[in-house]
């Protein structure tokens, strides 16, 4: 009996030492993880809410902040001092060297694109009160009147920061703005020696490095559906931006009306994508990029995809998900996605 | 009647624990692995999406090859002398790697703690 007793208190004891060494285990790789400590900032701006949580150094979310808003005051297009209200209300303009810088940049993407992205829309974004809220469908021939005036071929810059659009026309860089702010703070951060960091400007992920212990950043895409993730990606110095029609819509008659105005029709994008994730190093490219591709539905933006080699992308429709091949091994289907098959596109 | 009651306490506390082990040792895992050889991760694939493919892994000259197939994992043929490794079979164990001792290989799973650092969208 004594015997029986003592075998179960060494089997007991041996249970708990599990437990015990399981739990050291953990706290171990937590100590890791603050080695460097996390400082988190918030900032409203460009009408959205920016998360900025950099590691080792405090004092430069201060330089942070103030570069989104030196930026924003020149890139919005409602704060009457900035280039782009200047531009847009006397056809043209001299503009700051950023704005000329991003401007040009936006132009190649336009240009990329053949159109898929046109930074001149704005007058039909308008019209179907996104920018004020005031949601309406216009009529057709009020679309067609406004569809004259978009062409970003009609824009120049001259190698004075000089701007001149067509006359009526108005130019929205919003589509770029949030993706190029992101690379400047990542230069700025960058310079200033930050290694580890993850800024999140409104749902558009830029990440320096790894987490400090070495991982790579888990960011999550959201479901398009609105409810939970439909996968997690794992990245390194990198952009992470979605484009979808679930962001911002209105509802009229039984029918959705998304944001994202197809520049050649005046209406939301309609085809089978309900969002398009795209990855790169450049998140002004990568924004661009996903509104872009969005417009130009499964097909083309697959044959996009095979003639460029600076971005990766997750295309969401109906049928489920599909990945490009740079993603295989970095993304994992998450919630509702999680039992289906992923679809790996190649290239060749 | 004292006795008693100690063994009765002593069982109970010994089933948690059995419990316990069984929690542990299930296959409580996702679909990712990676491959660590002397503490540096080689390789890390998420098994629910990498193709079928076969890797050759070098140490000190000796070759472990290790397949992937159908969304497993293992070590198909290996120039370690006792070949544990490959008699492992495929990963299934959340808890108990592929342990190649004489090429410091181990092909495990990766910690399914999900926790996301930010969301696109």
């Amino acid at each position: 009996m004594i015997n029986r007793i003592f075998c179960l208190i060494a089997s007991i004891c041996l249970v708990l030492l599990m437990f015990n060494g399981c739990s050291n285990s953990s706290e171990n790789s937590e100590n890791k993880r603050t080695s460097t400590d996390p400082y988190s900032s918030t900032v409203y701006a460009m009408d959205t809410v920016m998360e900025l949580t950099v590691y080792g150094n405090e004092d430069i979310l201060e330089k942070s902040e103030d570069l989104i808003y030196e930026l924003e005051s020149k890139f919005s297009v409602t704060d009457t001092e900035s280039d782009i209200y200047n531009i847009n209300h006397n056809s043209g303009g001299a503009v700051s060297p950023d704005t000329d810088e991003l401007l040009k940049l936006a132009l190649t993407l336009c240009e990329r694109s053949e159109g898929a992205l046109d930074i001149s829309i704005y007058p039909v974004v308008q019209a179907w009160g996104f920018t004020s809220g005031e949601n309406r469908i216009p009529s057709e021939a009020e679309l067609e009147e406004l569809l004259r005036l978009v062409d970003y071929r009609a824009v120049s810059v001259d190698e004075n920061n000089n701007v001149t659009l067509a006359p009526g026309m108005e130019i929205d860089l919003g589509s770029v703005a949030k993706g190029y702010t992101g690379n400047r703070l990542v230069e700025l951060l960058s310079e200033n020696g930050v290694t580890n960091a993850v800024l999140n400007l409104g749902g558009n992920v830029h990440v320096i490095g790894s987490k400090p212990n070495g991982e790579a950043w888990k960011v999550a895409v959201t479901d398009p559906s609105g409810e939970g993730y439909a996968g997690m990606l794992k990245v390194v110095d990198k952009a992470v931006i979605t484009s979808g029609g679930y962001e911002r819509f209105f509802e009229q008659d039984g029918v959705r009306y998304h944001h994202i105005i197809d520049p050649t029709t005046g209406y939301p994008a309609n085809n089978d994508f309900l969002s398009v994730t795209v990855i790169g190093s450049n998140g002004a490219v990568c924004d661009a990029l996903s509104t872009a591709l969005f417009v130009m539905g499964p097909d083309r933006a697959t044959e996009f995809w095979k003639k460029s080699d600076d971005f990766e992308a997750i295309f969401i429709t109906s049928e489920g998900i599909s990945i490009t091949e740079g993603l295989e091994g970095v993304f994992s289907p998450l919630g509702n996605y999680q039992n289906e098959k992923v679809t790996v596109l190649y290239r060749d | 009647m004292k006795k008693n009651l100690l063994i009765g306490i002593c069982i109970t506390i010994f089933l948690i624990g059995v419990i316990g082990i069984i929690w542990v040792l299930l296959p409580q895992h996702g679909t990712e692995v990676n491959i660590v050889q002397d503490g540096v991760i080689l390789y890390q694939f998420d098994l629910s999406t990498t193709k079928d493919q076969t890797i050759d892994i070098e140490y000190d000259g000796r070759i472990n090859t290790v397949q992937i197939e159908n969304g497993k994992i293992r070590v198909l043929d290996a120039d370690c002398p006792d070949h544990t490794c490959v008699r492992m079979g495929w990963l299934e164990s959340g808890t108990l790697p592929i342990v190649c001792l004489p090429n410091h290989l181990i092909i495990q799973f990766v910690d399914t703690d999900e926790s996301i650092d930010a969301v696109a969208k």
